[in-house]
């Protein structure tokens, strides 16, 4: 399965966000995106996403044959975690497994699902509003996974994480990453470097892969670096 | 000294035309004509530079002009006293109340905070400039007004004049007396945020202002001289205190923090309001659901906020029924009342139309829809399928419905009551229409608020509030419900109109919402 996108555009005020963008993006890899600030990274997502109408181009999903994305498709986890405050962290899965039972190829207990995410029992029946940012992150990325979408979207989803969880959530992704095309953004190059297969930038408003080929890490580094500032 | 002045006021100039020309791209469809690079446009700076004049204009002048007049001039010919002496006697105590709440130094304005923290200008300079060119509009705009309000009080000329230099005057002795108190005490006095006890001053001096001449006492005009000279004396070391006075940097640097230069839009900021509105939550999660999906998740919002929603409810049918018992009593006893209230019920219902708008839940429960759950919610794609737009806007509407309905059918059965009570009609339908508009208005709005959120969303990502269209209507809702209150009208062509009206609106607007929302319904960007 591929995410295919073609001549991409995006405009704001005048300003060519997305310039024509192409690219495929296939399943079984974790994709980081890299971006200066303001690149257009979350823009991007955005669109993929259908939360910002897009000025031109289009993005579809192919398999044997070519289809549009369905609202299905997509798992979009924000930076800032966003959660249903008044709900505890049982009563949002329970919620979220109903609506996505049909999706659900092989569904767990509730307490499996927190297992998996590494959020201690005594938070699971709590309000989600007294859940620390790193706990609202585990469980936006938890209803994510859980409903099985064939595209995982993170944007920069590990950069407010300590250490700890930031470690569990890589490990996570990495077992999860063979059913999924996962597109991880973020403009931390070590993590980048460090957790995914491919090495996308976005800068000016166009998309492209760095290859690593015979590079060491430093070497590779200094590549990104340079296509950053070359574009 | 006169370099930090115009700069100053230039900051100021662009500040506020740069607010000019944002308010404008607010509008509907005009931010799509206007460009964000229109703020280095030179003809659009130039009519901001106008609009600029214009304010500061009006407020050498006409905002001078209006306090004066109104709170002055027209209160000092409400009462039996000599007006002259009742029109020094009002200015006379509320130039000292002015004194105290309104300094101009010690107010931590956006624009000293840009000007002496933010571009770091001398304080000093800054500060002396500015507190100059304050007293001289204080002279300039209050000279025509005091003379021609003075002068409809028969205030002598002389006398007038001592009033426009007193203003002056007190506000320099209490900036020296804070300068000196803050080098004492390395305290200082914000204005926006007065102490209980000069809170408490400020109302005894209110009540001696407008109190007073109500029992016909005034400060006599001997009773003035001897203040004017008083401050006179004060103010001749107060002014060598403020232009003497150096430490304005640092005494600055104490007041001019963000918490307390930007109070209002702390406040009003969109965490702020998601912080209030995430307190409506019940944190008692024993308050459960039996059922699934959809309903369960509803279900769950409406307990968890049982304070917004029950609790107000119970609040609002307590006072209602208590004031119908009042009514009812005072009907049974007193025969005036009654023929009264009889007249009004049957010419007075557009009343109504507003009682229920204040009455309806609907703006509170749709700001804690987005703030609580939408906010959230709208980012998972699955929740903006057309199914669960519609699926839960059906869930919601029956729940603001219904809790509105409540209050609504209490009103509703105890006017019919209060219409027999008090002599009846001959018509019955009139009973009839009078339950049934009640009824709709209330449906009506409970529709109204639901489907404006569904149709316009205002919110973005942040929760801050992006339609100026849904304000607009807003503001109309408010302003046509507003101009009710004063219209008579037969019941029986209102009750008509209002019902017919709600049936209408709520069905086109219901087609609407199942054919636009699963468009609309998003996070604005």
């Amino acid at each position: 399965m591929k995410l295919i996108i073609e001549n991409l555009k995006k405009t704001f005020d005048k300003k060519h966000v997305l310039k024509d963008i192409h690219f495929e993006f296939e399943k079984g890899k974790i994709y980081g995106l890299l971006g200066r600030n303001g690149a257009g990274k979350t823009t991007l997502f955005n669109c993929l996403n259908e939360d910002l109408e897009i000025d031109g181009g289009k993005f579809y999903i192919k398999e044997n044959e070519t289809r549009n994305i369905e609202s299905e498709d997509i798992g979009y986890v924000l930076s800032t975690p966003n959660v249903p405050e008044f709900l505890t962290g049982r009563e949002f899965l329970k919620f979220f497994i109903e609506i996505n039972k049909h999706r659900i190829k092989e569904e767990k207990t509730i307490d499996e699902y927190f297992d998996f995410m590494k959020i201690d029992e005594e938070d699971r029946d709590k309000l989600l509003k007294d859940y620390s940012h790193g706990m609202k992150n585990k469980m936006q990325m938890l209803v994510n996974i859980i409903s099985e979408p064939n595209i995982l979207l993170l944007d920069e989803p590990l950069t407010s994480l300590d250490v700890v969880v930031a470690e569990e959530m890589k490990q996570m992704l990495k077992s999860i990453k063979d059913n999924h095309i996962i597109i991880f953004s973020t403009h931390i190059m070590e993590l980048a470097l460090d957790l995914c297969d491919e090495i996308v930038i976005l800068n000016k408003g166009i998309l492209e892969t760095i290859d690593k080929n015979d590079l060491d890490n430093h070497e590779f580094k200094n590549k990104i670096i340079e296509a950053l500032k070359e574009i | 000294m006169f370099k930090t002045f115009i700069t100053s006021f230039q900051i100021k100039n662009a500040y506020r035309v740069n607010s000019i020309i944002y308010s404008i791209r607010q509008f509907p469809f005009i931010k799509k004509i206007l460009p964000s690079h229109l703020y280095k446009n030179k003809v659009l700076k130039t009519i901001g530079n106008i609009g600029n004049i214009i304010i500061e204009l009006y407020s050498i002048f006409i905002a001078k002009a209006l306090y004066i007049g109104l709170c002055v001039f027209f209160m000092s010919t409400l009462y039996n006293t000599n007006i002259a002496d009742t029109f020094i006697h009002i200015f006379l105590i509320l130039t000292l109340i002015g004194g105290v709440i309104n300094t101009y130094m010690f107010n931590p304005t956006k624009e000293k905070y840009y000007a002496m923290i933010l571009m770091n200008m001398d304080a000093r300079q800054y500060t002396l400039s500015n507190y100059s060119y304050m007293m001289l509009k204080i002279l300039i705009g209050n000279l025509p007004t005091i003379i021609i309000f003075g002068s409809m009080s028969d205030v002598p000329m002389w006398l007038c004049l001592l009033l426009l230099f007193l203003v002056m005057m007190v506000k320099s002795i209490v900036n020296a007396y804070t300068l000196k108190y803050y080098q004492y005490k390395h305290i200082v006095r914000n204005e926006n945020q007065l102490s209980s006890l000069l809170w408490g001053i400020v109302a005894v001096l209110l009540a001696i202002c407008y109190g007073l001449p109500y029992i016909e006492m005034t400060i006599s005009t001997e009773g003035f001289i001897a203040i004017f000279l008083i401050c006179f004396v004060l103010f001749i070391p107060s002014i060598k205190i403020i232009y003497s006075f150096k430490d304005y940097q640092k005494l600055y640097k104490q007041i001019l923090i963000p918490k307390n230069v930007y109070i209002v839009e702390n406040q009003t900021s969109s965490a702020a309001i998601k912080q209030q509105v995430a307190k409506y939550i019940e944190i008692d999660t024993r308050l459960t659901s039996n059922k699934h999906g959809f309903a369960y998740f509803h279900e769950l919002f409406v307990k968890r906020h049982r304070k917004i929603l029950v609790g107000t409810i119970k609040k609002q049918s307590i006072i209602i029924v208590g004031i119908f018992i009042i009514l009812s009593v005072v009907i049974s006893v007193n025969k005036d009342i009654r023929e009264n209230i009889n007249g009004l019920l049957l010419v007075n219902l557009p009343y109504f139309l507003f009682v229920m708008y204040v009455l309806n839940r609907g703006p509170i429960l749709t700001q804690a829809m987005f703030m609580n759950c939408d906010h959230s919610m709208l980012t998972f794609r699955i929740y903006r399928t057309p199914k669960v737009i519609l699926g839960l806007f059906k869930e919601r509407l029956k729940t603001l419905i219904f809790i509105n309905l409540i209050p609504a059918f209490i009103i509703a059965i105890g006017l019919m009551f209060l219409l027999y009570l008090s002599g009846g009609t001959e018509d019955v339908i009139n009973y009839i229409l009078l339950f049934v508009s009640i009824v709709s208005m209330s449906v009506f709005f409970s529709v109204h608020y639901l489907v404006l959120y569904y149709l316009l969303q205002p919110y973005n990502i942040n929760t801050e509030m992006k339609s100026s269209t849904y304000s607009v209507i807003q503001f109309c809702t408010y302003f046509v419900c507003y101009f009710m209150l004063g219209q008579k009208m037969p019941l029986y062509s209102f009750g008509i109109f209002v019902t017919v009206f709600s049936i209408l609106y709520c069905f086109i607007s219901l087609i609407l919402v199942y054919n636009m929302a699963p468009k609309t319904f998003k996070i604005r960007n």
